[in-house]
């Protein structure tokens, strides 16, 4: 644990405990929409399915980005994960990104995708908005994670043909928001 | 279940612990939220809890009330 920094937060008035509560949940989201995700990817097949394979694959691996920069935060607060990872899933701040019913529908698996998405963009703001101007490294992450969900749920959406994204796929690398935290 | 009235003590009883149904209430009715994975055992998001009148607390979520509508209405908050 990180006791200054803790510290800090406090006294900036966040219930430090309930951050790191929140924090953990959505970590638990990311990891488990990068399992969901695994499943869905690979039942991406034919020609539709093919089509948005790779876009799919990148928010699946962001996703797993942002598990990763989530963990030191939550020990650096203190907290920790549960040592249980059935119970890591089970709290998990967004429902699980299951494989519908027909995977060869691919609106339907569109809207899986974007659902998730839209959960973690609403879970992201919720922390920023907590922790804007007083815990400056949780909203920094917390932003940085907002960006790249936000362009999932784009992308997504652009699929489902609810109108442009704005973006073009990745070029490079990906996590370009998130990566600082990844080094 | 048949639409009832609840009185804000009665509908404290349904806070999704031990068993319990889990219900909310938002701007006079009541809803049952007991099969979302984001209420399990009463609580959402760390900080709401079931068995509560949230018609005050939702201008502060990262959403609206339209993500009420899929859960069915159990009946509608009254006085005490």
């Amino acid at each position: 644990m990180a006791k200054v920094a803790r510290e800090m937060v406090e006294k900036a008035g966040i219930n430090v405990d309930q951050l790191v509560e929140l924090l953990v949940k959505n970590a638990a989201a990311e990891l488990t929409t990068y399992y969901y995700y695994t499943i869905l990817r690979v039942n991406l097949i034919g020609l539709e399915g093919e089509g948005i394979k790779e876009i799919a694959e990148t928010a699946r691996i962001e996703d797993r980005n942002h598990f990763e920069a989530l963990v030191p935060r939550i020990y650096e607060l203190g907290g920790k994960l549960p040592e249980n990872m059935k119970d890591f899933h089970d709290i998990s701040a967004c429902p699980p990104a299951s494989l519908p019913k027909d995977p060869t529908d691919i609106k339907a698996m569109l809207t899986v995708l974007v659902e998730a998405e839209r959960c973690a963009v609403r879970g992201y703001t919720h922390i920023c908005n907590l922790t804007a101007g007083k815990d400056h490294r949780t909203y920094d992450l917390s932003l940085a994670i907002l960006n790249e969900e936000i362009e999932h749920e784009s992308w997504f959406s652009e699929f489902l043909g609810e109108g442009p994204s704005g973006h073009f796929m990745r070029r490079g690398e990906t996590s370009p928001f998130v990566s600082k935290f990844l080094k | 279940m048949e639409k009832r009235s609840f009185t804000k003590k009665e509908l404290y009883r349904y806070n999704g612990k031990n068993g319990a149904p889990a219900f909310i209430a938002y701007e006079g009715k009541v809803y049952d939220v007991s099969q979302s994975f984001l209420w399990q055992h009463g609580r959402h998001q760390v900080l709401h809890t079931a068995g509560t009148d949230l018609t005050g607390t939702l201008a502060q979520a990262p959403h609206g009330a339209d993500l009420l509508w899929r859960f069915p209405i159990v009946g509608e908050l009254v006085e005490d």
